[in-house]
């Protein structure tokens, strides 16, 4: 095997990887800021993608559903944060974690009632169709496009958190919320937002995995359990722990499925595992 | 009071003949219906050990459940002539078993890493369950064959017959309830609690909580796995269904609807759970997403599960003016 | 005999140093005080001496044996316990099972699943009387969530009491009581800790020269000096130290 086969490998890996980090990045985030992990992240990625497939149908745009899904998806988070959420946080961590479990569920349900069960093909936008020559062999443009999109995101989100006045306000509620609280900030209202972009990044990432991935209900939840095992070894938390794990999980499924296709699935679990046992903090999480 | 023992003491009784008479009393088509009952009641009040007495909850519970299942299917089919008691007992040591090597790792950890950490290793033997096709035949499964069950001087008894099913089925989930009912009496059931409301003071105190949290975890992956057993006698079948993150899901839900403060709270969620499936399933292919509404309806209005509607002080205050 | 000693201890938390070699002795039967302004170490101190956390460096001891590495409920169980600065029992459960719980732990090691049907009336009689030995019968049925402040620091008193400790430490035991209040749960400690080792962390230094028969003092982190209380009052370092803080 030549080089060029692990570079095209690596490169899989890598698309993948910064796209789960994408959709983790939010997750991570709301972790952060206000203790809970939404369960329902997973299901505005999936919404994302299915609005990617209605809008790319129905409206013969694929950019349209760029600005589209992630504002209708955007909208549902933080509806679902003030209205679904809001009341359960005083029952407690379970309570929270059931209703969000609850909410991803029906609308894992939802979706298969709208959209049905069987996956659904989302073209590859025509600028962006086709391969480019990759040293000696090929490799498909989209995914290219999905890698600079992912780290323009980033980039983005980096600009974000650390330099303007709404990304200070944000780490510092994820540090310590009663202080910000005190400070004179609108707490409640920093939450929704919060959680309504998370929500609308995840669904921008949905959209953007569409024509890469298929668009079928199940989708939710293969991305959840992609997420928690990053956020998992990088750190409750940790954006950049988030961001080292994702790539690092990325890699693993593009070689594991290279070289032992049959127990793909079972590697990152024991990685899981084993990151468990040695640092149950995750690589870069911080103790509580 | 005195007539609150012999109110218990009459709902007890009339549960009891019902559930004994019931293949008289129902219609045959139902006790299909009865008999899933059952073995999800055992899936839920060992669940309920879990999340009930130590407040912890597993995403991924099915992996006892579908250990058991798998395990007693090969048992089935690989070595026929088994009692059929000894194949329950190996689905249930294997429940046993995986739930060890799983609690050994997720039981240190708090709240929502533990819930999700379980639902990963249960995920993990899905996917073992999906790939070593040799074993398990993958998302195909496997077929059963109900047993004939020999009784010394009492002759055969068939478990193709439906009410046959029904009452050795019974026998299994009484036995197993009542196993789970008093391990939660015992001192460890009662250090559980404690533990779940300050497991910090609770190691003050002299605790092992790790080591208490484990038992009780392994015990309810016990009783899981008992449960999966009777499932794969009932089913004729086990497929990757038995272990997969709907299975999980699914236990999540009856339990919760049915209520997880009180010890029978889960047995109202599957009752209630399987009617509602089986009645509104004939109006619509949807009726999971109502379901799915009913649960979210119930952790944000009714904490206490369906249970808690029956409302003991009520009873109690009506008594006590009945006896002035 | 010491009974409890604290040799060379370091404790640091991702480089911030809490507390610089600790060297720390109690004699059995005595009442000792820690003592020292906000910060000094003393919490970390009792939760090192406890299990809670593990000492960077250095090493603590027992009844003569090594318990630096042990986990808490292993500590526990050898007859050290502690209380709490903060208020931490079992909100939801009544009084009478608050104690109940530390009851049935100490007679979990003979633990036998059937023997708790013989014990349980060995169990209920131990459990009432620590009821009456702190004076919370009257609020046997109460749940602790519902005590006033005052009657939740008695709870936690006869929660460190109730395993019948060698050695009793009390972190703060009358935090946030009034002065009548505070005088009270002093006789009410000097009661109980009679004939047992007392280690009690206090803000209040009538408290402390009323009760203490040693006093150390700590001062970030490090020991400043360890003395009677009459020592301790005339001690110029102790009084910067209290004063001289800027």
């Amino acid at each position: 095997m030549g080089i060029d086969i692990y570079l095209i490998q690596a490169l899989h890996g890598l698309v993948y990887g910064m796209l789960i980090f994408m959709v983790a990045s939010g997750l991570t985030l709301v972790f952060g800021m206000m203790g809970i992990l939404n369960l329902a992240h997973a299901s505005f990625y999936m919404l994302g993608a299915y609005f990617a497939y209605t809008v790319t149908v129905y409206l013969g745009n694929f950019w349209l559903s760029l600005i589209i899904s992630p504002l209708i998806v955007g909208i549902l988070g933080i509806l679902t944060e003030r209205f679904l959420l809001r009341p359960v946080h005083i029952k407690g961590h379970i309570a929270e974690l059931l209703l969000t479990f609850g909410l991803f569920y029906v609308l894992g349900e939802a979706v298969r009632i709208i959209w049905g069960s069987n996956p659904l093909p989302v073209p590859v936008p025509g600028i962006l169709k086709g391969d480019i020559p990759f040293f000696e062999m090929t490799y498909p443009i989209y995914r290219l496009f999905i890698l600079c999109f992912s780290v323009f995101i980033l980039v983005g989100m980096l600009i974000l958190l650390m330099k303007t006045r709404i990304g200070i306000l944000i780490r510092a509620a994820t540090s310590d919320t009663d202080m910000v609280d005190a400070l004179g900030t609108n707490v409640p209202v920093l939450f929704m937002g919060v959680f309504g972009g998370g929500a609308a990044l995840a669904a921008v990432a949905g959209v953007v995995a569409a024509p890469f991935l298929s668009v079928f209900p199940g989708m939710g939840l293969d991305v959840l359990l992609d997420c928690f095992v990053v956020i998992v070894i990088g750190g409750f938390g940790s954006m950049f722990g988030a961001f080292v794990a994702a790539l690092m999980i990325g890699e693993l499924q593009s070689f594991g499925v290279l070289w032992i296709p049959r127990f793909a699935m079972v590697f990152q679990f024991m990685l899981m595992a084993i990151v468990l046992i040695i640092r149950p903090t995750g690589l870069f999480g911080e103790v509580e | 009071m005195m007539s609150e023992k012999y109110l218990n003491r009459g709902w007890g009784a009339a549960v009891a003949l019902f559930v004994l008479f019931l293949p008289v009393i129902i219609p045959e088509i139902k006790v299909h219906l009865a008999i899933e009952i059952l073995i999800f009641a055992l899936f839920a009040i060992s669940f309920n050990l879990v999340l009930g007495s130590l407040g912890m909850l597993p995403f991924g519970f099915a992996a006892f459940f579908g250990m058991g299942a798998y395990i007693a299917a090969l048992m089935f089919n690989h070595i026929p002539g088994t009692p059929l008691a000894v194949i329950l007992l190996a689905g249930a040591v294997s429940g046993l078993i995986s739930a060890i090597f799983v609690g050994f790792f997720c039981v240190r950890l708090g709240g929502t890493y533990f819930a999700l950490l379980t639902l990963a290793f249960q995920m993990f033997f899905f996917a073992v369950a999906m790939k070593w096709r040799e074993v398990t035949n993958g998302d195909d499964g496997m077929g059963v064959i109900r047993p004939e069950l020999y009784f010394p001087g009492l002759g055969k008894l068939s478990l193709m017959n439906i009410n046959n099913l029904y009452y050795v089925t019974l026998f299994f989930v009484v036995l197993g309830i009542l196993a789970a009912y008093l391990f939660s009496k015992t001192p460890l059931g009662n250090s559980a609690t404690s533990m779940r409301e300050n497991d910090e003071r609770a190691s003050f105190l002299g605790y092992n909580v790790f080591l208490t949290k484990l038992t009780v975890f392994s015990f309810a992956g016990l009783i899981a796995g008992l449960a999966g057993g009777l499932y794969v006698l009932f089913q004729e079948f086990v497929a990757t269904t038995a272990i997969d993150a709907s299975m999980s899901f699914t236990i999540v839900i009856m339990a919760i609807i049915g209520g997880t403060g009180r010890f029978f709270g889960p047995i109202l969620g599957v009752i209630f759970f399987m009617i509602f499936q089986d009645w509104i399933s004939d109006l619509t292919d949807n009726w999971w997403f109502f379901l799915g509404i009913v649960f979210i309806a119930v952790v944000l209005f009714l904490e206490g599960g369906l249970i808690s509607l029956i409302n003991l002080d009520r009873v109690r205050l009506w008594l006590s003016r009945q006896e002035s | 005999m010491a009974i409890l000693k604290v040799e060379k201890v370091f404790k640091d938390f991702s480089g911030l140093q809490v507390l610089l070699d600790v060297n720390l002795e109690v004699v059995e039967g005595e009442r000792h005080a820690i003592i020292g302004p906000n910060g000094a170490g003393k919490s970390t101190l009792f939760n090192l001496i406890t299990g809670y956390y593990k000492p960077s460096q250095g090493r603590i001891f027992f009844n003569g044996r090594d318990i630096t590495k042990r986990p808490i409920h292993k500590i526990a169980r050898m007859g050290l316990s502690r209380s709490f600065q903060i208020i931490n029992n079992f909100p939801m459960m009544t009084v009478y099972k608050n104690v109940r719980n530390a009851i049935i732990s100490k007679f979990n090691r003979r633990f036998n699943w059937f023997s708790f049907l013989d014990r349980s009336e060995e169990i209920r009689r131990e459990s009432d009387k620590i009821l009456e030995l702190i004076g919370m019968t009257d609020v046997r049925d109460v749940l602790a969530s519902e005590l006033s402040y005052g009657r939740q620091r008695q709870l936690e008193l006869a929660l460190t009491q109730a395993r019948d400790p060698v050695l009793m430490m009390l972190d703060e035991p009358t935090a946030g009581l009034d002065v009548e209040e505070t005088r009270e749960f002093i006789q009410l400690i000097k009661q109980v800790t009679e004939g047992k080792t007392l280690v009690v962390v206090e803000h209040d230094m009538d408290v402390v020269f009323g009760l203490a028969d040693r006093i150390t003092v700590l001062n970030y982190g490090e020991i400043l000096v360890t003395g009677t209380p009459d020592e301790i009052r005339d001690n110029e370092e102790v009084k910067k130290a209290y004063l001289g803080r800027k």
